[in-house]
């Protein structure tokens, strides 16, 4: 850090040098370079502290990949800030940029990409190890303490050489039996003492204190003591429990037996499974190719009404757009009438469905929409289906959704308008055009140039628009007799939703991405075709 | 030449915004925390409302928080910041109810054994979420509050330790029965939880001896022009779970039993002989008028408190909802059993919640000792029922609890109830039942085809997962 602060230093002071003060007094260029120069040091050094500060977590957890690229990218910073050569201007500019690209646009779609080749998902979201041990570990046999379940009043112990034991009270006998347990075995103890009616003392080994356990919690954890009836292991601090465990791992063979009924689990794709097809659950995280991309073409559950979501999704996505960016126009346009008083407030207002979070006022639209309950039929006095109905839903999604966007477009179009120069329209006027053709042959291409690729971004948000079509009606209505659950007004996006997290046995996060890489190929390349087009309509 | 940098600009552009725009559905199922939340609350039997905007006592502000947390993330693309395992010996994750009680248990417990102890609050919701991805990394926490049917999901990913709880005993059968999956204990109960009948006894003065005679005196109501809903049952656009006890009444089953009394996923009851029935009879109740599409939680909790509606079927939560619960807008109620049908018994569905102890546990001694020797005892169940008034599921705890005629009447109710299924296959069955309860109440589908077409739908999607 201290190099950091003297490069910075000795750089704004040559600066300085190389200056002529030209207009502006040398104490004003003097206090101009201070400011950039402190802005500078602070800057660096609060990334090169968050970047020390995270590799102090990042190391620990054996995160090589991130470890690598924060040292290579606060390096890169580092050299590039402080670098004075000619080189390392556009590097100025286009590194934080490019970095941050890396870090939160390519990173999460190469890691999706990476997922949507795996089994993540309920049930297998351990790693092999982690999942053995929990299989072999809920094989455990007690029973909830019910019948014929054997436990012992225990106390954790210690002898005078560190050996970890357990004072174990066998109450099945009568007086009852003070057994004493070790790794080795459980032997009855000879010399015992009591505190109470509990065990405080047998055969040099005394029980531990309350405030003694905490250190040694997990060594008494992991004690499992082989008594002649099985293994003997605390179930608390103060009970132990006579367990059998009835699936047993073999690391050479790497399989499971059952040692009750003799049945072999070998590994496969993720789970141990028998001959005849059971699988032992939990399973673990496992690389399955493309077989999740198989299932999204060959599934007869997405099969069933793919076609209908697909082409309403892009009615939606188109309709939106349309509606919004022609609404707002019009408002735009109107408003930029140069004799219009009370501009400001009329802007002000019509922000206002922009500025509310969406999620909320779509919850409000559906609260208004509702057909027995709602605002809009009280008020109207109708009894409309508007979102019950297949097709008014449809409509309804539309309207709420136009709603939530025209606003934007209202501002981009009233920014646009304002670097139109006027001299155009009155040329155009003066040539004899109206104002109809005025707009058509001039305002409006001109328009078009700056807002097209907005136009774009904006189908590519709305094809994915999953706040609308989730919080409004959930998709609904649901198609009568479809293959599966969908809905009307389901697009891909909250159609995945509905297979990937609400069917099935649980979460599928390796199926749910695997369609998520196909709706961005799929945006991606009708995004990337748009703009070749829109590229032409710039030569005009 | 300039036109094609300008070009090659755009596209990189294009292409950034793309990935935007599926940055975000990566959220979506990445975190899947927030809005499966809205969907599958279905899973948390305290709020149970899965196809509605349920709102469940504490769950209103649950999920209007989860909802912001999911707004926030869209706008911002950045994961809600995760829950870390706070430092401490035992951490306990718990939501904002149930956090006060616990916790001076908690630190007379770490005091007595020489252990720090740390309460987490978490969203009761996000706790299952939360822990899937905090327990295999060793963030998670030793112990946590959490419903019976979350144990398909958690145990089958193998994130919970099996409890050894010697006086079992003391607990309500159905309540161990609920806890257990697979013939294994994964949890202290300390809630039952169901819904019931609620009258209002100022407009219905006698309890209808039948779901026939609820029927009539409710329309005779509507159409004297004294209330406008004749039965506030949620519906939006058809719920399942609330609907589970006419369902039964009218004669279905969901899932058929294994011999061990576990739910068989196999045997799917809805378009048995008795499922179809009960689809005919809902069909007759859309009819009749006695049940619509679109009675949303809102609806359903404002015209019963209003007085606008004579009879209820809902949870505890709309009784004790702080602002428009039934005993906050002092409308004159009793909870009581909800009516047989044609003589067939009306089963709600059971949910029960309880302790349980994370595969992860850094200490798991600890854990088990203080869920088991804690948590179990009368007096802990007493003071979690003093602050959430769920029924207790420690027997003495609920006989003490059961002076206020509201705990009697849910219990009662719930006496004839079934476990929610907590089997992972449940996940498939909420989205297409909702779907067939929604094209029979809004008249779109024949009871008969509705549930037809919602068994098949839920055969493919149990097949496919």
């Amino acid at each position: 850090m201290s190099t950091a602060m003297t490069d910075a230093g000795s750089d704004a002071g040559q600066d300085q040098d190389d200056r002529r003060p030209g207009t502006r007094s040398r104490a004003g260029l003097l206090a101009g370079s201070m400011v950039g120069l402190l802005v500078k040091v602070i800057a660096l050094g609060t990334l090169n502290a968050t970047s020390i500060w995270a590799l102090t977590r990042l190391v620990p957890a054996g995160v090589w990949l991130g470890v690598a690229f924060v040292v290579i990218a606060t390096v890169a910073i580092d050299i590039v800030y402080l670098s004075r050569a000619r080189w390392s201007i556009a590097l100025k500019y286009l590194l934080p940029g490019t970095l941050l690209l890396l870090a939160f646009q390519v990173y999460p779609v190469l890691y999706t990409a990476y997922i949507s080749t795996t089994n993540l998902g309920t049930g297998n979201i351990l790693d092999k190890e982690a999942a053995i041990d929990q299989v072999v570990a809920t094989s455990v046999d007690t029973t909830g303490g019910g019948d014929g379940a054997v436990s012992f009043a225990a106390r954790p112990a210690q002898a005078a050489d560190g050996t970890l034991g357990l004072l174990l009270l066998d109450e099945r006998t009568d007086p009852p039996t003070v057994l004493v347990g070790t790794e080795s075995g459980a032997v009855p103890a000879v010399d015992v003492t009591f505190d109470g009616d509990r065990v405080a003392e047998a055969d040099g080994f005394v029980a531990l204190l309350l405030g003694e356990l905490a250190d040694l919690e997990a060594d008494f954890a992991a004690l499992e003591v082989a008594s002649d009836e099985g293994i003997i292991r605390l179930s608390t601090l103060n009970r132990a429990a006579l367990v059998a465990f009835r699936l047993q791992y073999d690391a050479g063979t790497d399989t499971i037996t059952d040692v009750t009924t003799g049945t072999t689990y070998t590994p496969v794709e993720g789970f141990f499974q028998s001959e005849a097809g059971e699988r032992l659950t939990p399973g673990w995280e496992v690389n399955i190719g493309f077989e999740n991309y198989r299932r999204v073409f060959a599934s007869e559950a997405i099969r069933g009404p793919f076609l209908q979501v697909f082409v309403w999704n892009w009615a939606f996505a188109v309709g939106t757009v349309v509606f919004s960016f022609v609404v707002g126009m019009l408002l735009a346009i109107t408003l930029d009438h140069p004799d219009l008083k009370g501009k400001r407030i009329y802007r002000a207002l019509l922000i206002f469905p922009y500025a509310l979070p969406s999620f909320l006022t779509v919850l409000v639209w559906q609260g208004m929409m509702n057909r027995n309950f709602g605002i809009i039929n009280d008020l109207i006095g109708l009894d409309v289906p508007w979102l019950t109905d297949p097709w008014m839903a449809r409509a309804s999604v539309l309207l709420v959704s136009t709603w939530l966007s025209f606003p934007y477009f209202f501002l981009v179009c009233t920014g646009a308008l304002q670097s139109i120069p006027r001299e155009l329209t009155e040329a155009a006027n003066v040539d004899g055009a109206n104002g109809r053709q005025a707009f058509r042959a001039v305002t409006f291409p001109l328009l078009l140039i700056a807002v097209a690729p907005l136009l774009i971004s904006s189908f590519a948000f709305n094809f994915n628009n999953f706040n609308v079509i989730f919080f409004l009606n959930r998709g609904g209505p649901p198609i009568a007799g479809a293959q599966t659950p969908a809905g009307s007004t389901d697009i891909l996006v909250s159609y995945t939703f509905r297979l990937a997290f609400e069917s099935g046995r649980g979460q599928d996060l390796g199926f749910a991405t695997a369609i998520s890489i196909l709706i961005f190929l799929h945006v991606a390349l009708f995004s990337a075709w748009s703009f070749r087009r829109t590229a032409r309509l710039e030569e005009i | 030449m300039i036109h094609r940098t300008k070009m090659l600009l755009a596209i990189l552009l294009a292409l950034m915004l793309v990935a935007a725009a599926c940055g975000s559905d990566d959220d979506d199922a990445g975190s899947s925390a927030d809005e499966t939340e809205a969907t599958e609350s279905t899973d948390d039997t305290e709020a149970e409302d899965e196809a509605a905007d349920e709102a469940a006592d504490e769950a209103t502000e649950d999920e209007a928080t989860e909802d912001e947390d999911a707004a926030a993330e869209d706008g911002a693309e950045e994961e809600p910041p995760p829950v870390v395992r706070a430092d401490a010996d035992l951490v306990i994750w718990a939501d904002d109810t149930r956090t006060p009680v616990i916790e001076p248990l908690a630190e007379a417990f770490g005091d007595e054994n020489g252990v720090s102890v740390a309460v987490q609050e978490v969203n009761f919701g996000d706790i299952r979420d939360r822990l899937q991805t905090a327990g295999p990394a060793g963030e998670g926490p030793d112990v946590i509050i959490g419903a019976h049917d979350w144990l398909g999901q958690l145990v089958t990913s193998g994130l919970l330790a099996p409890v050894d709880l010697p006086n079992a005993g003391d607990f309500s059968p159905v309540a161990i029965e609920a806890m257990s999956y697979e013939g294994q204990l994964y949890g202290v109960p300390y809630a039952i939880e169901n819904i019931a009948l609620i009258r209002n006894v100022d407009l219905v003065p006698d309890a209808p001896a039948s779901m026939e005679e609820l029927e009539q005196v409710a329309l005779d109501l509507v159409a004297a022009g004294d209330v406008e809903v004749p039965l506030a049952i949620q519906n939006d656009p058809g719920d399942p779970f609330h609907n589970f006890p006419l369902y039964t009444a009218a004669g279905g089953y969901l899932f058929g039993l294994n011999a061990d009394g576990s739910y068989n996923a196999e045997d799917l009851g809805i378009d048995s002989d008795g499922g179809l029935a009960a689809g005919s009879q809902f069909q007759a109740w859309a009819e009749s008028g006695l049940l619509t599409a679109s009675l949303s939680y809102d609806v359903m909790i404002e015209s019963f408190g209003q007085g606008n509606a004579p009879f209820a079927i809902t949870g505890p939560w709309a009784v004790s909802d702080a602002d428009r619960g039934f005993k906050a807008t002092g409308v004159n109620y009793v909870v009581e059993p909800i009516p047989a049908l044609g003589g067939t018994t009306a089963a709600p569905f059971v949910g029960v919640q309880g302790f349980m102890v994370s595969a992860n546990a850094e200490n798991p001694l600890f854990a088990q000792t203080f869920i088991t020797e804690v948590m179990s005892t009368e007096e802990a169940q007493t003071g979690l029922f003093e602050a959430g008034g769920r029924p207790p599921a420690h027997t003495a705890a609920f006989d003490a609890a059961a002076s206020d005629p509201d705990i009697q009447g849910f219990g009662e109710a719930g006496a004839n109830g079934q476990p929610l299924p907590a089997i992972p296959e449940m996940g498939s069955v909420w989205s297409a039942w909702t779907d067939a309860y929604g094209l029979i109440l809004s008249g779109e589908s024949s009871g008969d085809e509705a549930f037809t077409n919602a068994a098949e739908q839920i055969r493919t999607l149990i097949a496919e997962g």
